[in-house]
């Protein structure tokens, strides 16, 4: 009875240890490609690598920065997590954020926000309207067969041309023609969590603190409640779940109504954070859907989240600083990413160039893909 | 309100329309091919976007048909990265897909500011040559209804005429040919074509690499003729919305055709508004094609279920 326990903790080190392997081997192989790129296309390949590797942990600035970056990353990445351990592709996260922002301002920019409430009735009502928004295509797919990856792609473009419309007409600014609205009121904005004087860590505010409850909400909502067990079971085996009376669509539904309340959060903590105080058209700079990655290295462990996200966002803060100060553009990154994904989210290990030539016969395929969902 | 339904009965709205419609038809039949042979290619819309820089850097170069075939082989060469990934690597294709499209997103800015030395927006001080129209100026000499036809059939490029045809085409392929048939039981039931000895991971390959072939096909026809020159992001979600016109058409040649055209046609209507009302903001227009394609998604999964009802299926 007693080494059951010790068993099982042998095998979770091995899986951690194995995942944490691939995971940098794919880091490695991203990287060594980088600095081809790099190396080919740059006039001073060297400074621009020491950039992209150094800069971010050079000075308390940056390092706000970074730490900032690692905030917003954990929120996107809890909010993929959810929806793929419930192997549902909901791409909504971005327009999530985006839907989350306005309410935010839209509370932040009324008497409201001078007051007390601006910052817990602004996360609410970002919150609140993410979760809406994640709830459409859930309950169209539930009701409807509506394929999710299509309709949460396409509400993302509507939220940001929503979010373009409102900041430009209705929504008060400081002069006309300005696409930003007005500053909020401090009691609007996230105060900062470190005021030192000489040490400016500025943009680190209430938000990394938010993420970090996330992280603890997301994992016990997943494995300490018995929504998350069915959750889990209707991602492993959405039809067992069903025989074994599990309503699957109430879980799948719920699921991304849940990661909609978290990409809310996240509009609420760009738009109400240090970094903006305001609401700009285009805030969120792609960051939203980077939450792919972070959610596939971590393989949608609620609790390796935040731990990918420090690692990616050192990279993602070091290519926008290589961007500022050498000719590499910081959108080089992209092929980091891609490659990372690709790497991480098929059966690649270190061996896996033997094994491509061993040309073994492709064993009895099973539908190699989710496109089920497509039918 | 009048101009609005004088513009849009008249022949030059028709041919923005054929022109809207090309590359996002050209896109719904990669992605059908994609969705018949079973995987659902959400890389559409990277593979679209590297078609487009892809042909708009080579067109500096070569000849347009040359840029025209290198979108294409751009297209096809990420079917075939996706299709090592999906199928022999055994990772989730809806990951690779998003793999793909975020490649596509941050490379093809990169490889923008390094083609033009710095600009990140625009491939506007690039000499970028584009793909050339069908003059028919002759079938006016026809009596009678000439005029009409030719204002009609004149004027559409090159990849237009070859998109409609490629409807056909992929037609005859599907219902008419032994592959297209191995091609749809691959998607429908894959373990039948294994035991029956058909090379089930090939047929998938080349049905992604065709896939991804026909998607920088689209691209070219994008950056080379409804707009010269490579902008930052410039297909705007129209790989997704073919992904959803796959959905809408039936997962048929025809139904692609009709549902691009649907489209193609409210694009159009984004593309003339601005110029006729100037009181209605240009975001909403914008965001015409992507509720249109919700509204279509949501009305066809409804037919379907309808359908599925009636057959006693739950």
């Amino acid at each position: 009875m007693s080494n059951i326990p010790a068993i099982d903790r042998n095998s979770r080190w091995k899986t951690i240890r194995r995942e944490v392997g691939r995971a940098v081997g794919a880091l490695a192989i991203a990287l060594l490609v980088t600095f081809i790129v790099v190396l080919l296309t740059s006039k001073a390949p060297l400074e621009a690598i020491t950039q992209l590797l150094t800069a971010p942990a050079s000075k308390p600035r940056t390092i706000g920065l970074w730490l900032d970056d690692v905030a917003k990353l954990t929120i996107t990445g809890l909010a993929f997590s959810l929806v793929f351990q419930a192997r549902q592709f909901a791409m909504g996260v971005q327009g999530q954020v985006y839907i989350g922002a306005l309410a935010a301002s839209y509370v932040a920019l009324s008497p409201l926000g001078a007051s007390w409430a601006g910052i817990p009735l602004g996360i609410t009502a970002a919150m609140l309207a993410g979760a809406i928004y994640g709830f459409l295509p859930g309950i169209a797919k539930a009701k409807l067969g509506a394929n999710e990856i299509v309709s949460s792609l396409m509400l993302n473009y509507i939220a940001i041309e929503v979010c373009n419309f409102l900041v430009r007409t209705s929504l008060p600014k400081p002069q006309p023609g300005v696409l930003t609205t007005n500053d909020f009121p401090d009691s609007a904005v996230f105060p900062q969590l470190i005021k030192f004087d000489g040490l400016n860590v500025t943009r680190l505010d209430l938000g990394l603190v938010f993420a970090l409850i996330a992280v603890l909400v997301v994992w016990f909502a997943l494995y300490r409640t018995s929504w998350g067990l069915k959750l889990r079971l209707v991602g492993h085996n959405a039809r067992f779940a069903e025989y074994s009376g599990i309503k699957a669509t109430f879980i799948m539904v719920s699921a991304m109504t849940a990661s909609g309340a978290l990409g809310g959060l996240l509009g609420s903590m760009f738009v109400q954070g240090q970094g903006y105080g305001k609401l700009t058209v285009l805030f969120e700079g792609g960051l939203a859907f980077e939450g792919i990655l972070v959610a596939i290295v971590a393989r949608s462990r609620p609790l390796a989240v935040p731990i990918v996200a420090l690692f990616y966002g050192y990279l993602r803060q070091g290519a926008q600083l290589m961007n500022i100060r050498t000719d590499v553009p910081a959108e080089v990154i992209g092929v980091v990413t891609a490659i990372i994904i690709l790497l991480v989210s098929s059966s690649f290990s270190l061996n896996f160039i033997t094994r491509l030539f061993k040309r073994s016969p492709a064993p009895a395929a099973a539908p190699a893909t989710v496109g089920g969902a497509a039918k | 309100m009048m101009e609005l339904l004088i513009t849009v009965f008249s022949a030059t709205f028709f041919v923005t329309i054929i022109r809207t419609t090309t590359p996002l038809l050209l896109a719904t039949l990669g992605g059908l091919i994609a969705d018949l042979g079973g995987a659902l290619n959400v890389a559409l819309e990277g593979m679209m976007l590297i078609g487009c820089l892809t042909a708009v850097i080579v067109s500096v170069y070569a000849p347009w048909y040359v840029a025209v075939a290198a979108g294409l082989g751009a297209g096809a060469l990420l079917g075939l990265i996706m299709a090592f990934f999906a199928f022999r690597l055994k990772a989730d294709i809806i990951l690779v897909g998003f793999a793909i499209n975020i490649l596509a997103a941050g490379g093809t800015v990169f490889a923008l500011a390094i083609a033009t030395g710095g600009d990140k927006g625009t491939s506007i001080n690039l000499q970028s040559k584009a793909v050339p129209a069908v003059d028919l100026s002759f079938l006016s000499a026809i009596p009678g209804i000439g005029p009409v036809l030719k204002s009609f059939l004149s004027g559409h490029s090159v990849l237009s005429w070859l998109a409609a045809f490629l409807v056909f085409a992929v037609w005859y392929f599907l219902y008419r040919t032994p592959w297209g048939l191995w091609l749809r039981g691959v998607g429908e039931y894959p373990a039948a074509p294994e035991a029956a000895g058909i090379p089930v991971n090939k047929i998938r390959t080349l049905s992604l690499v065709v896939s991804g072939a026909l998607a920088g096909l689209g691209g070219a026809q994008l950056a080379m003729f409804n707009y010269v020159g490579f902008t930052r992001d410039m297909t705007a979600g129209r790989g997704f919305i073919a992904l959803g016109a796959v959905l809408l058409g039936a997962r048929h040649p025809v139904g692609a055709l009709l549902a691009a055209l649907l489209f193609g046609a409210f694009e159009a209507l984004a593309v003339v508004m601005p110029g006729l009302f100037n009181d209605i903001p240009a975001e909403l227009i914008r965001m015409i094609p992507f509720v249109v394609t919700i509204a279509a998604l949501v009305l066809f999964s409804i037919r379907a279920q309808r359908a599925l009802a009636l057959r006693g299926v739950k």
